[in-house]
Formats: C-alpha cells, sequence, structure tokens
C-alpha cells in the first residue's frame, strides 16, 4: 500500500474501481511484473508516482498517477479510461511499493501533465460504488492451464497454419502480379498524367493491395501521393521513377525469397514486438543513444505514423535506430515518450533487415549526460551522401535513409528554398531541405548535422554548431 | 554516371512522362539488362535501372544563386547553459505576447547571459529588448555583420558602419557618459536623414537632457517635418524653455485651459493656494479640455498662474475630477522638468491607493528608484496588482522577500491560490509571472516554496519564471 506524503492511501479496491471493466484488471495483472516498467517512480513529497511500461510500441508508455485524487495520464493510444496500464501502475504502488525508487523531482514530461491538468472539485469517487461486475481477486487468479492438446489436434492446427501461411503467401504474390501490371499500366499511360491523377490511382490500387494481404505494401502507395506533391512539379516525373522503381524491386526481391522477414514486413505485415524480442538473430546493441528528432505524420490509410530517430553515440561510424509506432488518429494526439536531445544509456533490439534501422528499446539503463556528438568518420571523397549509396546498395527498395553530413550551411535559392552546403564542397553538391527552416538557422555554422535523405529532400532532425546542439525536427 | 548514361536517362524520361514503351530510348547496356520476352516487364526493369541510377549515381547540382545569410553576430555575453534551457523554454512558452517574451530576455540579460537564437531572437524592429541584442536586431533587418564587427565607437566617421539598433544603443550610451559629442553627432548626421530616423534621433535627446542642448533643440524649430517641431517644443519645455507654438495667437490656449482651472484657498491658520479643475459643462468642453491638456505645455500653464512646477503640483486637489488628473499627469509626463516629475511621482506614490497607479504614466521619465518605491507601493497594498504588468522599463530581479511578506501581497496570494475562485487564481498566475521578473532569485525561490506550501501545483506553468529566476543565482560559464 503506498500512501504519499499528502495523499490518500493506494488500495486495491481503489483500483478496482477505477477500472472501466473486468478485461481492463485482467490485463493489467498481467502488466504488473516488475520486467514490464523499466522505470517506476514516486515522489518523496507529492502524493505521485509515475513509470514508463514497455507496450506493444516501440516507445515505452508513459504513465503517471496522483495517489491523492486519482488523476491520470498515459501515452498509449488505448480508449479506455482509465487504461490498463494506469492500472498496472497504481497496482504496483498498492502492492509493492518498494517497487518504487523515491525521488525529489519530477520529469518534465510529469510537470507538463501536472501544470496543464485542472484538481477535481470533488474528492475520488468511494471505491465501492464502481466496482461492481469487477473484481481484482479474479483478474489475479493464474489462467486456467490450457487442455492439453492431442497429437491430431496439433497436427491439424500446425496444417491449418501452414494453409493459412500458403494462402497467405499466394494472395501477396497476386498482390504483386497486380501492382506489376498496374506499374507498366502507369508507364504506358504517361508519368504526367500518373502525377496529375496519382492520388485517385494509388488509392484504387492501395485498396486491392489490402484485399490481398499485402498490407504493409498498401500503405506505403496509399502516401506516394504526398510525396509527389512535397516536391516542385518540375520534379515530380523523376521522383515517380523513383518510387515505382523501387516498387518493382521490392516485388522482384520478395518473389526471390518471400520468407526474409525484412520483405514480409515491407511487403505485408511486421513481427509483434514479442516475436523481436525472443528473436535470437535479433541484432541487440547497448550503448548510449541521443533523441535526434522526431517525425508525426498522420496517413492517408488514419493511422499516424511516430518516427523517432535515435543516434548511437557509441559507434565509431554515424549508427542510428528508428523506433516507429502507429496508432489510429482518432486515437488523439499522443504525447511523445523521448524529447529531442534526451540521452540515455539503453539496449536496442534491432528488427532483422541487412540494414539493422528499425528497432525496440528492450532496456533502458539509465540517462547520460548532454554533450556534442563524437567526431564520426566520414566519407574520405567528400561524398555527403556516401552512406546514402551504400544503404542503397543493400535495400534498394528502400526510400529513407538517415545520414550525418559533415560541416556546412544552410542557405537559400531563389525561390526561398532551403538548401545544405558541405562548408568546403569539392563537388558543388548541395542538397534541398524539406519545408521551410528557421531564420536564425541561415545564420549559423553547423559542424555537423543529423537528417533523414529520402532521394530527393534532406529531413533535418539535429545539428552541432558553433553554439550547441540545434533541434531541427 | 557518365554522359552516354545521362542522356539514355533523360531520353526514358521523357518517353515514360508522355507514355508508351520506351525500351528503345534507352542505353545499349541498359537494353541488355533488361531484356525479356515480355514487353511489359522489359518496361519495368528499365524503370528499375532508371530509379537506381536516380538515386546513387546523381547528386543534385546547387543552384548558382544559392544565398548565405551573413554569420549571427556573436553577443558580448555568453549564451544560456544548456542545463537552463528547458527552464527558459518553459518560461518563454507561458509568456503569452511578444513584450512578455522579452521580459524574460531581460531577466537573463540582467543575470549576465543571452538566450539562444533558436530559443528566442528580437524581430528586427525591436526596441524593448536589452541593448545586448542590439546585433541580432540588425542582423534580422539583413546587416552585415562584418561591417558591424569593423565598427568600435560610433563617430561621424564610423556612422555609416552602425545599423540602426546599434546605432540607436551607441547614442543612448554617448548621451548619458558625454551628452554634447551626441548631440553633435545627431545635428550633424541627423540632417541628412529622413523624417521618420530624424524624430527616432531627436527623441534619443531625452536621455540626459540639459541645459546644454537648448540651442540645438530651438534650431530646430525650422525643421521639415511636424513632427520632430513638437518633440523639439516638448524637450525644450521640459527644461523650462517656454513658448507653445500656439500662443500669442489671436486665441490663447494656455488662457483657455486656465479657465477650466479653479484657484482657491484652503486651511485655517495657514492660508494656501489650491487648484482645483472645473467640471465641464458639455461633452464639447470635456473634449476641448482634454485636447488643450494634451497640447499645452506645463511650464507655460504654471507661469500663467505665477507659480513653480512644484508648487502647482502640491496645490492641485487630486481626487475632484478623475480625467482631469489624469490628464495633468499626462501633461507633466510630456512636458514637465525632470524636477516636476519627481514631485509628482513622489507625490502620487505617498497617497497610495488609486493615485499611485496614475504613476504609471511616468513610466518613461521615472529613475530606477521612483520605478521601484512605485512597484513596492503596489505589492505594499496588493490592491492593483494587475498594475504590476503596466510598469514598463522596470528593472529585474531586485525585489526582496520583505518587499512580498511586509505588505499585503503575499497572503494575497496565498489566499487566491488556496481558495476556489478560478478567475482570481489565473490573475494570481499572471502577478507570479511579474513578480518572477522582477525578484531576486533568493525571493524567487522562496516564494515558489510558500506559494506551492499554499496550494498552488509545483509543476504549474505559472512558476516557470520564477522557477527560470530562482535557477539563475550564480553566473556560470559553464554550458
Amino acid at each position: 500500500m503506498l500512501r504519499g506524503a499528502r495523499g490518500l492511501q493506494l488500495d486495491l479496491k481503489t483500483i478496482e474501481a477505477l477500472a472501466p471493466d473486468q478485461a481492463s484488471l485482467g490485463a493489467a495483472a498481467k502488466l504488473t511484473k516488475r520486467s514490464n516498467w523499466p522505470r517506476l517512480e514516486a515522489h518523496e513529497q507529492l502524493p505521485l508516482i509515475w513509470g514508463e511500461c514497455q507496450g506493444s510500441g516501440s516507445n515505452p508508455y508513459r504513465v503517471a498517477f496522483d495517489t491523492s485524487d486519482h488523476g491520470y495520464k498515459c501515452t498509449c493510444p488505448s480508449r479506455k479510461f482509465p487504461c490498463k496500464h494506469i492500472l498496472a501502475l497504481a497496482w504496483i504502488g498498492a502492492t509493492t511499493p518498494d517497487s518504487f525508487a523515491r525521488v525529489d523531482q519530477t520529469p518534465d514530461w510529469v510537470n507538463d501533465w501536472l501544470g496543464r491538468r485542472r484538481k477535481p472539485g470533488q474528492p475520488p469517487a468511494q471505491a465501492p460504488a464502481r466496482a461492481e461486475g469487477k473484481s481484482i481477486d479474479e483478474a489475479s487468479r493464474p489462467q486456467e492451464a490450457a487442455p492439453v492438446e492431442d497429437a491430431a489436434a496439433a497436427e491439424r492446427r500446425e496444417a491449418a497454419q501452414r494453409k493459412r501461411a500458403e494462402d497467405t503467401r499466394s494472395a501477396v504474390s497476386a498482390a504483386l502480379d497486380e501492382l506489376d501490371q498496374w506499374i507498366a499500366d502507369q508507364l504506358r499511360l504517361g508519368l504526367a498524367g500518373f502525377v496529375d491523377a496519382s492520388s485517385e490511382r494509388c488509392r484504387r490500387i492501395a485498396a486491392r493491395l489490402v484485399d490481398l494481404k499485402a498490407t504493409a505494401l498498401a500503405g506505403r502507395i496509399d502516401e506516394l501521393p504526398a510525396r509527389l506533391m512535397a516536391l516542385r512539379s518540375e520534379e515530380r516525373p523523376d521522383a515517380a521513377i523513383r518510387e515505382l522503381g523501387k516498387l518493382v524491386l521490392l516485388a522482384k526481391a520478395w518473389r526471390a525469397a518471400p520468407d526474409d522477414a525484412e520483405l514480409k514486413r515491407l511487403v505485408s505485415t511486421s513481427e509483434t514486438r514479442d516475436q523481436i524480442l525472443t528473436n535470437p538473430d535479433a541484432v541487440q546493441v547497448e550503448s548510449d543513444w541521443e533523441v535526434l528528432g522526431e517525425k508525426i505524420e498522420t496517413r492517408r490509410d488514419g493511422l499516424v505514423s511516430h518516427a523517432t530517430w535515435l543516434l548511437d553515440l557509441g559507434s565509431p561510424i554515424p549508427r542510428f535506430a528508428l523506433l516507429l509506432d502507429f496508432f489510429p488518429a482518432s486515437a488523439g494526439r499522443r504525447s511523445a515518450a523521448f524529447a529531442p536531445g534526451d540521452r540515455f544509456k539503453a539496449r536496442l533490439v534491432f528488427y532483422p533487415s541487412g540494414n539493422p534501422l528499425r528497432a525496440l528499446v528492450a532496456e533502458r539503463l539509465g540517462d547520460v549526460a548532454p554533450g556534442a556528438w563524437p567526431s564520426f568518420a566520414m566519407d574520405a571523397a567528400g561524398d555527403p551522401l556516401a552512406a546514402y549509396t551504400a544503404f542503397q546498395d543493400g535495400a534498394p527498395w528502400l526510400a529513407d535513409c538517415p545520414v550525418i553530413l559533415p560541416a556546412g550551411a544552410i542557405a537559400l535559392d531563389e525561390r526561398e528554398g532551403a538548401w545544405w552546403q558541405a562548408a568546403n564542397d569539392p563537388h558543388g553538391i548541395a542538397l534541398p531541405v524539406a519545408g521551410s527552416v528557421s531564420q536564425t538557422l541561415l545564420g549559423l555554422d553547423l559542424t555537423a548535422t543529423a537528417a533523414v535523405w529520402n532521394g530527393a529532400r534532406l529531413e533535418l532532425l539535429a545539428s552541432q554548431s558553433n553554439i550547441g546542439r540545434l533541434d531541427l525536427s | 554516371m557518365n554522359e552516354h548514361d545521362q542522356a539514355g536517362l533523360a531520353r526514358l524520361r521523357d518517353g515514360w512522362i508522355s507514355g508508351g514503351a520506351a525500351f528503345e530510348l534507352a542505353p545499349a547496356e541498359w537494353k541488355e539488362v533488361a531484356a525479356a520476352s515480355n514487353a511489359d516487364e522489359q518496361e519495368r526493369r528499365l524503370l528499375a535501372i532508371a530509379a537506381q541510377a536516380l538515386d546513387v549515381a546523381l547528386r543534385p547540382a546547387a543552384p548558382k544563386t544559392l544565398k548565405r545569410r551573413p554569420p549571427l553576430p556573436v553577443l558580448a555575453l555568453p549564451m544560456l547553459p544548456e542545463r537552463l534551457r528547458p527552464l527558459l523554454r518553459a518560461a518563454l512558452k507561458y509568456a503569452a505576447d511578444m513584450r512578455l517574451k522579452t521580459r524574460v530576455a531581460a531577466l537573463v540579460a540582467s543575470r549576465g547571459f543571452v538566450l539562444h537564437p533558436m530559443d528566442w531572437m528580437p524581430t528586427a524592429t525591436d526596441q524593448e529588448s536589452p541593448d545586448i541584442y542590439a546585433p541580432w536586431i540588425d542582423w534580422q533587418a539583413g546587416a552585415d555583420s562584418e561591417k558591424q564587427s569593423r565598427r568600435e565607437h560610433l563617430t561621424a566617421e564610423t556612422w555609416d558602419d552602425f545599423y540602426p539598433a546599434a546605432r540607436r544603443s551607441a547614442l543612448v550610451d554617448l548621451r548619458r557618459s558625454t551628452p554634447a559629442l551626441a548631440r553633435t553627432l545627431i545635428e550633424t548626421k541627423g540632417a541628412s536623414e529622413p523624417a521618420e530616423v530624424r524624430l527616432a534621433l531627436i527623441e534619443l535627446m531625452r536621455f540626459g537632457l540639459s541645459a546644454d542642448d537648448v540651442p540645438f533643440l530651438k534650431s530646430l524649430s525650422a525643421d521639415r517635418s511636424g513632427k520632430v517641431r513638437d518633440m523639439a517644443g516638448r524637450l525644450l519645455a521640459r527644461l523650462g524653455e517656454h513658448g507653445n507654438p500656439t500662443e500669442g495667437g489671436s486665441e490663447d490656449p494656455i488662457a483657455e485651459l486656465a479657465a477650466f482651472i479653479e484657484e482657491g484657498k484652503s486651511g485655517f491658520i495657514r492660508r494656501r493656494t489650491t487648484y482645483a479643475p472645473i467640471k465641464p459643462k458639455s461633452q464639447a468642453q470635456q473634449a476641448r479640455r482634454a485636447d488643450l491638456f494634451a497640447s499645452c505645455y506645463f511650464g507655460d500653464l504654471v507661469v500663467r498662474f505665477g507659480k513653480t512646477e512644484p508648487d502647482f503640483i502640491g496645490a492641485w486637489q487630486f481626487g475632484v475630477d478623475d480625467g482631469a488628473d489624469l490628464f495633468l499627469v499626462r501633461m507633466i509626463a510630456v512636458s514637465g522638468s525632470d524636477a516636476a516629475v519627481a514631485c509628482l511621482a513622489d507625490l502620487l506614490v505617498a497617497a497610495g491607493g488609486r493615485l499611485a497607479l496614475l504613476v504609471l504614466q511616468l513610466m518613461l521619465r521615472l529613475d530606477g528608484g521612483r520605478m521601484r518605491a512605485l512597484i513596492r507601493q503596489i505589492l505594499n497594498d496588493a490592491q492593483n496588482l494587475a498594475a504590476l504588468n503596466l510598469v514598463e522599463g522596470a528593472e529585474a530581479g531586485w525585489l526582496e522577500w520583505g518587499d512580498l511578506a511586509n505588505g499585503k501581497t503575499l497572503s494575497a496570494l496565498r489566499a487566491a491560490v488556496s481558495g476556489d475562485n478560478d478567475v482570481t487564481k489565473r490573475n494570481t498566475e499572471q502577478y507570479l509571472e511579474t513578480i518572477g521578473f522582477l525578484a531576486s532569485a533568493a525571493t524567487a525561490e522562496k516564494l515558489i516554496g510558500d506559494i506551492v506550501a499554499a496550494g498552488l501545483p509545483p509543476a504549474s506553468p505559472s512558476l516557470s519564471l520564477l522557477r527560470l529566476n530562482a535557477a539563475l543565482t550564480e553566473n556560470q560559464s559553464a554550458r
């Protein structure tokens, strides 16, 4: 039982009353294992507990609970209030309060929440009033062991699985046949027309691909018009060639190796978090990481993609990790788990890939002091996109590649478009920057810049400069 | 990619843009790789090759007209340490408008730091920021920082090396240290400037204004700009040089204004003269009286009654007509002598209550000591804490704990945060922000503890400036 300095007692009856339904209590019970919580803290004076819970996404969910008035906040997209993470946090507080490290300062994200919330005028609801139909005892009870399966049943189940896998593979193969035909049609009809009508045409083929279980590929094609429209009109035909050409390559690669994990992820569905964490082939890297920046986009399929880019501070060459989450746009704005510039020690598990990039935080091992980036080895020939070229050798069907650019600066062209240019540029190369940039940035010398190059534009993430770190995402 | 391949790629691109088979347009080597029995398949293979060629074999070329901004000038103070930037950003986020954000910058500058330019930048027309930011203001306005770095002292020779904000800052410094030199510069270089710039330069004469400036100011009576002539006239009036522009005409505005003021006597033993406003009989009279107060000079009015400026102020019956009080105070702010302003400010602050708030009209002419006295008075009775927000030009970081605790302010703040009235709470949050600017670091720290103990959530954003203030205790250079 946890008692804050100025709070009420936190007991299981209260948690039972708070739970929206019995299912939430059951789900919360499974999350009360200490291993699910890389961080659990309680304020020494205030009636506040908070923690980070490893949910199904790549970013941990940040959970805070006010033990005095039962106010709560969680960054998960659940539509149940409170969600299972809140209930689990309170549950741990009620049963094993020693799990919480006592601290005298609240982290910024808790401060943000505290600053925004209004305390309720009424005291918290009395526990018995809302506890009907829910039982914490029942939720705590271990699930009954599954009946022992006989050999014949196991064989039937495995056969069914094989059949499903075979069906999926056939469906995806058919999807790629349709995609091939569709691409050939676009070339026959002309890319000028394709660029103009890309929204409608892409939507149509994407819908077909969803029907044929090529869901990931459908999502990518759905986003293609937006990628084209972000460019100047004269650039769009080249961009269309690049995008459609990559799709051809991806389809061919999948046909050659339909069981390849990376290709399956790009064409049909991704592995679950548990599958990645238990995959012995998944690369694991324990290092110091810096949050370079994040990119949050609402996609046409109604999902919000939340990409958080990390830089490995312990690697002699630039190495990155991408924490990628998707959640429904209808779930509303979600608080970020990390802030640009945050540094922490962690063990990351990478999704299997020729160029391991997408990752999960398996274990967070504490914060790291701020500082400058290490001096990474750069391309000897002075090509700022050498890393991109190497990346394309391994995965020519991918578009976005993180890079560390050498010393340079941002300049403007006649149409006020921003370009990154190397300080001592031997090749006359300048890379166009996506979107608009702060005017202040135009007067700063950038000693190194982290960005994502997508073949046409640089998405700036962060820079080191003569006046320290710059957040640019 | 060689020229041959580039030409082939260009042909393919043109072919695909217009549509139809493009296989025959490809370079021979590409055709060899892409050859297939199916025409569609050939096109797709070529498309894949072209995509890769575009991705890895070509690099975007820099446009010829790429322009860089001059390097952002380095300011004379160190940048705020990195560890304090989250607190600063919280304070800037809470500051609702440009004026309040500038106040955050002023607090930080008073502790010996400048802000990170990605956190806050003054605008090109900013005149409220601390002087330390003048090079950034000029940079925003397109100044060449190389030229800026060449200049050292403002002289007639280096005049053109200074951009407006830096020149203004240098002239203010010069007026305070060697006013005659600054006057000579304004006189010689200002003459060729447009009226708007001339007006801004003459306005700077208010710093270190003295009798030595009279001949120059009188010479401005022939200036082409009416606004410049008015400004010079007001400055002369402050120096006791009478001569309302309309005086001596067919209608005498001073006499007309004097007719709105009634001379009387008060006291039984020591009879003394009093001046009280006569209530206007109509809207038209009321408007006329307002115009006259706004256009006449205070020096001319007191001469009309045969009094000195301080004597007239002492004899004025404040509280009879709030409107007339306000007009008179504004008149003194514009054209009263320094002695008259000081006398009036002392009198009003001593009176306290609503009358003390009239001193807000004098802010631009008050010295630091009187400004602090006004703020202390507002804090002491805690009846008009909202007026704290109207105190312009106050210094940052001097308010001591006793200034809050000895009066009624602290108890009022405590009562507001522990009470249930949301409006009072919101107002209190604004006062906390203002006190966050005025308070010393020790006061800020103590106030946070006190007000949190009274019930304000410790993470309330309204505490952000106080928290920044409290954290700016020592002038660390470590980032």
